[in-house]
């Protein structure tokens, strides 16, 4: 028989290496060659986003387009240690070292202005479109062009450091601040469970992710469907099959991860509440966006069936088999 | 050792290959054409992807000899001078591409699919691209990526 079942699932977490322990980023800005300017910055892309995510909020420090920036990257001879590209952490972390950064650039060229252009002081300086400029006398002006022949490329530069503001418990009472930020997200599913065959098949998914400002609401889509996916893999079908320390899955032919087949289009909800402490607001999601896929999937079976499944994957075996326990135990009462 | 003859993406080459050679490394250690990637090699993951006489294989279960007197066409194979195929545009522009190690595979299910049928569905699109595994992106960024190349 087919039966029809909805639940959500909730989640909040803390972002960051947390628990007090040392979480740094850093950045540095250097004017180049032909009025460019390099953003170094040791932060490792592995297909998130980081990349993208650091050079937008670096054009938007420095009010500067982005084709005017050289990004380097994952040079460790080159770039400050920005951390791992772990603990959801770069956009926050590194994307506040990267904007700490430009803002001391920012103000090492109003110095180099004040003395090129002969004023007394940097007061009323701007910083826009390549230019340092007199608010209320534009025509007093130079130029990042100008800058970088004068001074040569690389000469001119400014770095920047994040130190994240997190506390460790106290391990007697558990109690304290462990993490800053929190991100929180809600998960809806609705499904149909086959209690002959075992099968779940998700009908409909919708997915809203607090991402505190969506710097690149692209990116944040994609992170949202692929840990959606992900989560449901793991609900579903993903089984490592570890006995005594041996995973005996251990090939796509036995693990099995979801395929185009098997997922379907998530409706998803960025919620965008800035937090004050991020760059522009923005807070990682890499890591929270499987959270409440699996509870809210389990919920909706329980929702259909009336049963509670308690180990993971829901393959149809163990379905059948929970199925037929709950039965068991409805007739001895 | 055997000798054959084969097209890789229009260019005609004539090789000596051991008995045991695969495709995949015919491809990636003979001909330098790394943008076939390995992933299983047993045949569950589609990074290794190529176009062979029109239809997909993955090269890490085709022996090299078996690819005598074929054509071959790699992700090497698509761009045409200095620009990009309409399928590798359209994963950009979509969003499509995150890690990128599934990326070459797909696009050329995608190619072979589009070659075969210019207007398929989303259900058509999703089982064209059903070989090829992905961890990133969840699919449904690839799925528009080729919606949006069909009409190209
Ligand atoms: S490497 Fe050939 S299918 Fe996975
Ligand atoms: S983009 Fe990483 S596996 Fe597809």
């Amino acid at each position: 028989m087919k039966k029809r079942g909805r639940g959500i699932g909730l989640a909040f977490y803390g972002t960051g290496y947390g628990n007090g322990f040392p979480d740094v980023s850093r950045a540095r800005i250097r004017l180049l060659d032909d009025g460019k300017v390099g953003i170094y910055v040791g932060s490792t892309e592995v297909g998130q986003g980081a990349k993208t995510v650091l050079m937008q909020i670096g054009a938007e420090a420095l009010k500067l387009d982005v084709e005017e920036i050289v990004f380097i990257t994952e040079d460790t001879s080159l770039t400050p240690d920005a951390g791992t590209a772990a603990a959801s952490r770069q956009t926050y972390n590194t994307g506040n070292a990267v904007k700490i950064a430009c803002e001391n650039f920012i103000e090492r060229l109003k110095e180099i202005a004040k003395e090129e252009l002969n004023l007394n002081s940097s007061y009323g300086l701007k910083v826009e479109a390549g230019n340092i400029f007199l608010d209320f006398f534009p025509q007093k002006k130079i130029s990042f062009k100008e800058l970088s022949k004068s001074y040569g490329s690389g000469n001119i530069e400014a770095d920047g450091e994040f130190v994240a503001q997190t506390i460790m418990m106290d391990p007697e009472t558990g109690q304290g601040a462990p993490y800053w930020p929190y991100t929180f997200n809600a998960c809806g599913i609705e499904l149909v469970v086959d209690t002959l065959t075992g099968l779940v098949e998700i009908e409909r998914a919708v997915f809203a992710q607090d991402v505190g400002r969506a710097v690149n609401p692209h990116l944040v889509e994609g992170q949202m469907d692929g840990g959606f996916a992900m989560a449901l893999g793991y609900i579903l079908f993903e089984d490592l099959n570890l006995k005594d320390g041996k995973i005996y899955n251990n090939k796509f032919s036995k693990y099995l991860i979801p395929t185009a087949m098997d997922t379907i289009k998530v409706e998803n909800i960025i919620v965008e509440d800035p937090e004050s402490t991020a760059p522009y607001g923005a807070k990682g999601i890499g890591e929270p966006v499987m959270i409440p896929v699996g509870p809210a999937i389990l919920n909706a079976i329980y929702d259909a069936i009336g049963v509670r499944i308690t180990e993971l994957p829901v393959t149809p075996e163990r379905l059948i088999k929970a199925i037929q326990e709950d039965n068991e135990r409805k007739e001895e009462i | 050792m055997v000798k054959i003859d084969l097209l890789v993406n229009g260019k005609k080459h004539s090789l000596e290959v051991e008995e045991d050679m695969r495709l995949i490394d015919l491809l990636r250690e003979k001909l330098g054409l790394t943008g076939v990637k390995e992933g299983c090699s047993e045949g569950e993951c589609g990074a290794c992807t190529v176009i062979m006489d029109g239809e997909v294989v993955n090269s890490c279960l085709v022996m090299a000899f078996q690819a005598h007197e074929s054509n071959i066409i790699t992700i090497e194979g698509l761009d045409g001078e200095g620009s990009l195929h309409p399928l590798q545009q359209a994963f950009i522009d979509a969003g499509a591409v995150q890690c990128g190690y599934c990326t070459p595979g797909m696009i050329l299910s995608a190619k072979a699919l589009l070659d075969k049928n210019p207007n398929p569905t989303e259900e058509e699109i999703r089982e064209g691209i059903s070989g090829n595994l992905c961890r990133c992106t969840g699919y449904n960024k690839i799925v528009e990526a080729i919606n949006r190349a069909k009409g190209v």
